[in-house]
């Protein structure tokens, strides 16, 4: 039986310059998968390559077994449907409110009418804890309450794979955790796996099943696991140091003896 | 040296623009879908520009084009009074305000104003990924951000233009019946007397097109915008510059057939 999402053999480039090559994996329903690795090394890129956002030089993304990047317009739109997204800024649309923000989704996605898609608006923002916050735009609220109103609006029409570009970056520790634990109940809620994108060592350890470390240096995957697998057990110092929060080994110096 | 060392391939692109010509025709067919019932925005965003555009843009558009039928009503009493034909003025404010400056100093105003506040606007959005946000919904940018921001200025524009044409005359009677001692009645006859339906029906025409092109340039600015607080700014310069020169540009255009054509 197909994954609900695999990556198979994917290759980040623009232009000439390689982001990242050789990355497969694969993520099951009810999973929180992390993308892990330094910054820069094109984590935020390969969540972007599996939304549709940008297509990749060679490889596929499957969902369900079939390629969002071979598929025709229609299938792709099918595809997307299935898909919630958080992004790093939050990006509510400013114009909207809260409740409208939430409701656009559903008015695309689903055949709900307006008063349905008021009550799923209303009913996602108290449980993110912005129940009586729905008149306000994002201008006027903090930046953990719009990412909180983000994954309202990602969850609001239950999407089977929630994807989450560093949800907890510039938040507050509490926020932050808090921000985990509304990811748990998200996964238990909903049952959507969640493909999310950090470096934040305490998210990544509390939260994440299994996950990718991607690599600056040599620009493709270097391990695969869990975060406290691979911060215990990693064969590569690099993952090792970053998920202990040490130093990184130094590189090899060529003529040197060691 | 520079541009010699930039490949053909490269230097043939940003001659032939392919992205803004892409970009044009993915306006064009987003109205050929609205035409067909098949728009995707949302009334209330229309709504907010039109307002935005429209009756915001009224008290600009009033002292500008009260201060250009003054000046021109200055200019020509200057000169007419030496030849005994001050009442004049009023046929020279009448003419080059419906004929070129109406349309032309609104469409300017409003390419600093409301170019500008497009590209602004759809800049920031690409800036905080709001963009994106709609892509991955599915909503096409150019469907659901360009065209009602499109269909705004092309409304207003002429509704703008005819209001400008009114100031126009207003400052040019002002300064007419005030320095030249004309009756306001006299002046009003001659103005009418001048005004054809073909002057108004160009600065109608033109004032269309000067919208279409200030909210094309200012949207695609904001739309390629590069994606932090400088391309902001960059696409909010680049929307004010294309829009004024494309404008003048245009109003040549529209010169040189209007002299083919008779008009």
């Amino acid at each position: 039986m197909a994954a609900l999402l695999e990556v198979r053999d994917l290759r980040m480039q623009f232009g000439e310059r390689l982001i990242q090559a050789d990355i497969s994996f694969k993520v099951e329903p009810r999973t929180i998968f992390a993308i892990m690795g330094g910054s820069g090394c094109g984590k935020s890129t390969l969540l972007r390559h599996m939304i549709g956002l940008l297509s990749p030089k060679s490889g596929q993304v499957l969902y369900d077994g079939v390629d969002y990047w071979s598929a025709d317009d229609a299938t792709q739109a099918n595809l997307r449907s299935r898909v919630g997204m958080l992004f790093q800024s939050a990006a509510l649309w400013s114009s909207m409110t809260l409740t409208e923000n939430v409701c656009l989704p559903l008015e695309q996605l689903t055949q709900q009418d307006e008063a349905q898609r008021l009550a799923r608006a209303q009913q996602v923002l108290e449980w993110v804890g912005l129940g009586s916050f729905g008149g306000f735009y994002p201008a006027d609220i903090s930046g953990g309450m719009k990412k909180r109103a983000g994954i309202a609006r990602a969850i609001a029409a239950e999407p089977p794979i929630l994807f989450l570009d560093e949800p907890s970056a510039g938040l507050d520790p509490i926020s932050s955790k808090r921000l985990d634990d509304l990811i748990l109940e998200v996964r238990d809620r909903t049952g959507a796996a969640v493909i999310f994108v950090s470096h934040e060592l305490p998210s990544l350890l509390a939260i994440a099943d299994d996950g990718i470390f991607l690599d600056a240096d040599s620009k493709k995957p270097i391990a695969h696991g869990s975060p406290r697998e691979l911060r215990d057990h990693a064969e590569h110092p690099t993952v090792r140091a970053f998920l202990r929060r040490e130093e990184p080994p130094a590189p090899s110096q060529p003529g040197k003896n060691p | 040296m520079a541009a010699m060392s930039t490949p053909l391939s490269v230097r043939l692109e940003a001659l032939l623009m392919p992205r803004a010509v892409g970009f044009l025709g993915q306006v064009l067919l987003a109205g050929l879908a609205l035409l067909r019932g098949r728009g995707r925005f949302r009334a209330r965003d229309l709504a907010r520009v039109l307002a935005d555009a429209g009756a915001r843009a009224l008290p600009i558009i009033t002292v500008v084009n009260l201060l250009v039928g003054a000046i021109f009503a200055f200019v020509g009493a200057v000169q007419l009074v030496k030849f005994g034909a001050g009442i004049f003025v009023a046929d020279l404010v009448a003419i080059s305000v419906s004929r070129e400056m109406a349309a032309v100093i609104t469409a300017v105003v409003m390419a600093g104003r409301t170019g500008a506040s497009f590209a602004a606007e759809l800049a920031t959005m690409q800036t905080n990924e709001e963009v994106d946000a709609l892509e991955v919904l599915g909503l096409d940018a150019v469907d659901y951000l360009v065209l009602p921001r499109v269909i705004a200025l092309v409304s207003m524009m002429p509704l703008l233009y005819i209001y400008a044409c009114f100031m126009g005359l207003l400052g040019g009677m002002a300064v007419g019946t005030g320095m030249l001692d004309l009756a306001h009645t006299a002046y009003l006859d001659r103005s009418f007397d001048a005004l054809t339906w073909a002057h108004v029906g160009l600065g109608l025409s033109k004032s269309l097109v000067f919208g279409m092109l200030i909210a094309m340039t200012g949207c695609y600015s904001g739309l390629y915008a590069q994606r932090n607080a400088a391309g902001v700014g960059s696409a909010t310069t680049k929307a004010v510059v294309a829009g004024i020169v494309g404008v003048i540009v245009l109003d040549s255009g529209f010169a040189i057939c209007a002299n083919a054509l008779g008009l």
